[in-house]
């Protein structure tokens, strides 16, 4: 049996080959009985079409970065919160704080998650150099959903929609001079040909799902599930080691562009986490008593 | 006789209001780009224009397959239809337009159900328009069924009458 | 085996189909179905064809075509074009090849306004066609040579092409790739320009109506008619580079342009309008048609493996960096017939990215060799965007036109030659212009 894993990213993007050694792991494990071939660069299901294919049984199993869905549900938008949880460590344990809610909601989509991998922690690009808050009025930022807008307007930037296969070019002509990203984002697409500064105020790491279709899940014999398990807890713990290790190793790369890449001002550090907690309460109140109960558990383990 | 007539002008007043609707979609999205470029240019925002202007985009091309139809505007390579006779002819057009409107009467069906499970699964533009996206949608299925039905008449006049409706076909005006 | 079944019956499918006169875009709706059935696993075809043409057909990239469709169908349905040649003709007339000339020139000068070889086509070929129709060029000329200029719209920045090939492959910059397509851009169009020159000195039917003698002041004074299009085509350019505007956005200012210039010139009426508008409707309605169907094809072909396949294939042989490039060459010509340009990139490069790193390619350099193999997909038979488009603008057959194309074939196949041996062609300008932080 064939299942195709369609992915959004491109074949040597970190998430990309940690999926290829799980498809690899799966194939082995079942010996051959159950193939897992992988669709990089969104060939075969774009990756805003990944989760309803999946949904439906167009493809049995598939990877998705579910914040993109927090229009749907509010809930998933829970690893995306500005200024919440800022480290690897932070993040782990949100994650841990938010699993048994994300599963449920996932179930009632019939889709079984996997395992989740973190994305480097997103950072703030500017074309020039920012101390605070205040100097960001009026900047023209990329925004690409609700809260990076609102983000936008509680820094008093400009947000300008700009799509992804236009992001190069708007900041090469200045239709666009800053967005919020993680090093990995920016060392792909190579922004220091037009941007200068990188700020790592380690906003928030969202996260990529690999799930499975629950009637697909339902008819695997018990010793595949098994199996596939087995190589979903290897694959979250490479993707995680991978994770960090690319964080370092993009930042570098920002660096040799010819970037300036640190920490922000304390001033502003102390600014944006103010806005944190305006969005943080903001998004309770659109996640309504499930989301604050993650945050609350998160809050406790800290 | 009467009913026949009748149903001719409704049709052909149904093609004809598709296209109208489809280039009323094509000015909608030069001032969709143009609010945002404006908008831009004097620091305001204009939430989900690109999704929007995408939108229009779908029903511009689906709402104008009908009429692209009926004026030979869509391409199909014509080497064999001019090759056969007239009698032959007839038959390879029918067997083009039985194949042809099978084809998008199955993309009807599903596009259907496909529109049918976006509403059931909620689902929502990922983007700042948060549009429920059965609503372009349903114009993609609106647009099509137009086209079948298109494909569908010219294929029971063709087997009636001897020759299908479509003006201008590229299939009769060529060589040098 | 089960590959050589696959290839053989999508062939006989695809042939029947499209030959027997089934509309292109629902031909490929045919095939991919077909395909599905037989050899993937899929028991959602319906929905699988519904999504991808669902997903093909709202994207804002896409809407940057029928703006540019749009402004050719004003500047043909007014004066404008007219005038265009009006200045461009006593310069061209003496020239070996004479108009045909501006069919090249025009596709340059165009392609740095879009990044599409459709839109390069619809808008150039609106205007340049009826007037070398009245001068008496040869039809294969004019035909051919405007199929194969028009893709110069992929190589010559801004290029949807670039965009995607960059994006697919990491430590390749998308600003250095469009540097990358200049030079080479402008050899090709030479090498059109050449091939032109040359065959109207051979050929003996070569017999377009003289343009009178014209003293130079004549000549510059007619150049006057040149100013509102060469206006317009700066103002899209300079949207584009000065900040003012994404490559979608100058389409639709390219569009307002061509009003204003209308409204100046007093062509402006509710007949031009509603005939402009129509007509961008139909063409792109039926451009649309055909990107529905090769949306779905290039899903039932990453669904069925077979480019993959064929991709390591090739990646498990070993060759020399010369040899690679001539397998690449042919693989990619013969996927090049049925899928278009950017699918293969999308469907191969995860496969033959490692294979091309480690025969020690130039992966800008190697952008530049692929965007010259998709611009010969857009006119090779049966499946070829630009072969389409150019018979819904002249009502010629297919096989006539893909003939008349042919030498433009076999001009880009000599341009990968060229490429091979002077590299610098493409590497050149990338490694000399950083354009460093804020430049
Ligand atoms: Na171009
Ligand atoms: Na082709």
């Amino acid at each position: 049996e064939t299942w195709d894993m369609p992915m959004a990213y491109s074949a040597s993007n970190f998430h990309s080959a940690t999926g290829a050694e799980f498809a690899q792991c799966v194939t082995t494990g079942t010996g051959g009985e159950i193939e897992i071939v992988t669709h990089p660069s969104g060939s075969l299901f774009k990756g805003a079409d990944i989760k309803r294919a999946i949904q439906t049984g167009q493809a049995p199993i598939g990877e998705r970065l579910l914040s993109g869905h927090q229009n749907e549900n509010a809930l998933f938008g829970f690893d995306s919160i500005p200024f919440l949880a800022t480290s690897f460590d932070d993040s782990a344990k949100l994650w841990k704080a938010a699993k048994p809610s994300i599963e449920k909601l996932l179930a009632e989509q019939n889709l079984t998650l996997l395992y989740a991998v973190p994305w480097p922690p997103q950072g703030l690009y500017f074309k020039n150099e920012v101390n605070s808050v205040a100097e960001m009025k009026g900047i023209k930022f990329r925004s690409y959903n609700n809260a990076t807008s609102r983000l936008a307007e509680l820094t008093g930037m400009l947000p300008v929609t700009i799509e992804a296969a236009e992001i190069s070019q708007a900041f090469a002509t200045g239709v666009a001079e800053s967005m919020v990203s993680s090093g990995s984002t920016g060392y792909d697409r190579k922004v220091w040909e037009s941007l200068g500064f990188f700020y790592e105020v380690d906003a928030w790491l969202p996260r990529n799902y690999v799930m499975v279709n629950s009637e697909v899940w339902a008819e695997t014999a018990d010793a595949h599930k098994n199996v596939i398990k087995g190589c979903a807890e290897l694959a979250e713990y490479a993707g995680n080691w991978r994770a960090k290790e690319y964080t370092g190793f993009t930042l570098q790369g920002l660096r040799d562009g010819g970037m300036s890449v640190g920490p922000a001002s304390e001033q502003m550090t102390g600014e944006l986490k103010e806005i944190g907690v305006t969005m943080t309460n903001e998004w309770l109140e659109a996640a309504g008593d499930e989301g604050k109960a993650i945050v609350d558990a998160f809050k406790a383990s800290q | 006789m009467g009913v026949l007539r009748g149903l001719r002008a409704v049709l052909d007043y149904i093609y004809r209001l598709a296209e109208i609707l489809a280039a009323l979609c094509m000015i909608a999205i030069l001032v969709l780009i143009l609010l945002q470029m404006l908008a831009r240019w004097s620091s305001e925002v204009f939430p989900g224009a690109p999704e929007y202007a995408a939108y229009f985009m779908a029903a511009a091309s689906f709402l104008g397959f009908a009429a692209a139809l009926n004026r030979g505007s869509h391409i199909r390579v014509s080497l064999l239809l001019n090759a056969v006779g007239p009698g032959m002819k007839r038959y390879v057009d029918i067997w083009c337009f039985a194949v042809s409107a099978a084809v998008v009467w199955y993309f009807c069906w599903h596009a259907r159900q496909f529109v049918f499970w976006s509403w059931k699964f909620n689902d929502v533009s990922q983007a700042q328009d948060k549009t429920a996206l059965w609503i372009p949608q349903s114009v993609m299925v609106i647009g099509g069924v137009i086209l079948a039905i298109a494909l569908t008449d010219h294929l029971l006049h063709l087997i009636f009458k001897g020759e299908h409706r479509i003006q201008h076909d590229n299939v009769e005006t060529q060589e040098v | 085996m089960d590959y050589v079944v696959l290839v053989v019956i999508f062939l006989a499918v695809l042939f029947l189909l499209l030959g027997s006169g089934v509309w292109v875009g629902i031909a490929m709706m045919g095939v991919s179905w077909v395909a599905l059935e037989l050899f993937s696993n899929s028991r959602t075809i319906g929905q699988d064809m519904v999504s991808q043409i669902w997903s093909a057909s709202k994207s804002w990239e896409l809407a940057a075509l029928p703006m540019f469709i749009w402004m050719g169908e004003i500047l043909f349905r007014t004066r404008l074009s007219e005038d265009m040649f009006k200045g461009l003709s006593p310069w061209m007339a003496k020239l070996p090849g004479g108009l045909v000339h501006a069919n090249i020139v025009g596709c340059t000068v165009f392609a740095a306004v879009s990044g599409s070889s459709a839109a390069t086509l619809t808008t150039v070929g609106k205007m340049s066609i009826p007037e070398l129709r009245k001068r008496n060029y040869p039809e294969t000329m004019t035909i051919g040579t405007l199929a194969g200029a028009a893709t110069l719209g992929l190589m010559i920045p801004p290029s949807l092409t670039l965009i995607v090939y960059g994006v697919t492959i990491d430590g390749v910059s998308i600003i250095k790739l469009f540097f990358a397509g200049v030079l080479p851009g402008l050899v090709l169009a030479s090498m059109f320009m050449i091939y032109v020159a040359v065959y109207s000195k051979l050929s003996k039917s070569w017999n377009p109506s003289q343009e009178d003698g014209m003293s130079f002041m004549d000549k510059l004074k007619n150049s006057r008619f040149l100013i509102p299009v060469i206006l317009l085509v700066l103002t899209v350019i300079g949207s584009m580079y000065l900040g003012f505007a994404t490559p979608t956005e100058a389409a639709a200012i390219g569009v307002v342009g061509a009003w204003v210039l209308a409204l100046i010139q007093g062509s402006l009426n509710w007949q031009t309008f509603r005939d402009s508008t129509i007509g961008a409707v139909r063409t792109s309605a039926m451009i649309a048609l055909i990107l529905a169907g090769s949306a779905f094809l290039k899903f039932a072909m990453a669904k069925t493996g077979l480019p993959k396949e064929l991709a390591e294939l090739i990646a498990g042989w070993e060759f020399t960096k010369f040899w690679l490039l001539m397998v690449l060459l042919v693989f990619y010509i013969i996927l090049g017939c049925f899928l278009d340009g950017i699918s293969t990139v999308v469907l191969t490069m995860a496969v033959l990215e490692p294979v091309v790193r480690e025969a020690g390619i130039d992966l800008i350099w190697f952008g530049i060799f692929i965007v010259v193999v998709v611009e010969m997909a857009q006119i090779t038979p049966p499946i070829g965007f630009n072969l389409f488009v150019m018979q819904g603008m002249t009502q010629h057959e297919m096989g006539f036109i893909a003939r008349a194309a042919f030498p433009m074939f076999m001009i880009m196949v000599l341009m990968v030659f060229v490429l091979i041996a002077f590299p610098d062609l493409a590497t050149w300008l990338p490694d000399n212009l950083r354009s460093g932080p804020g430049g």
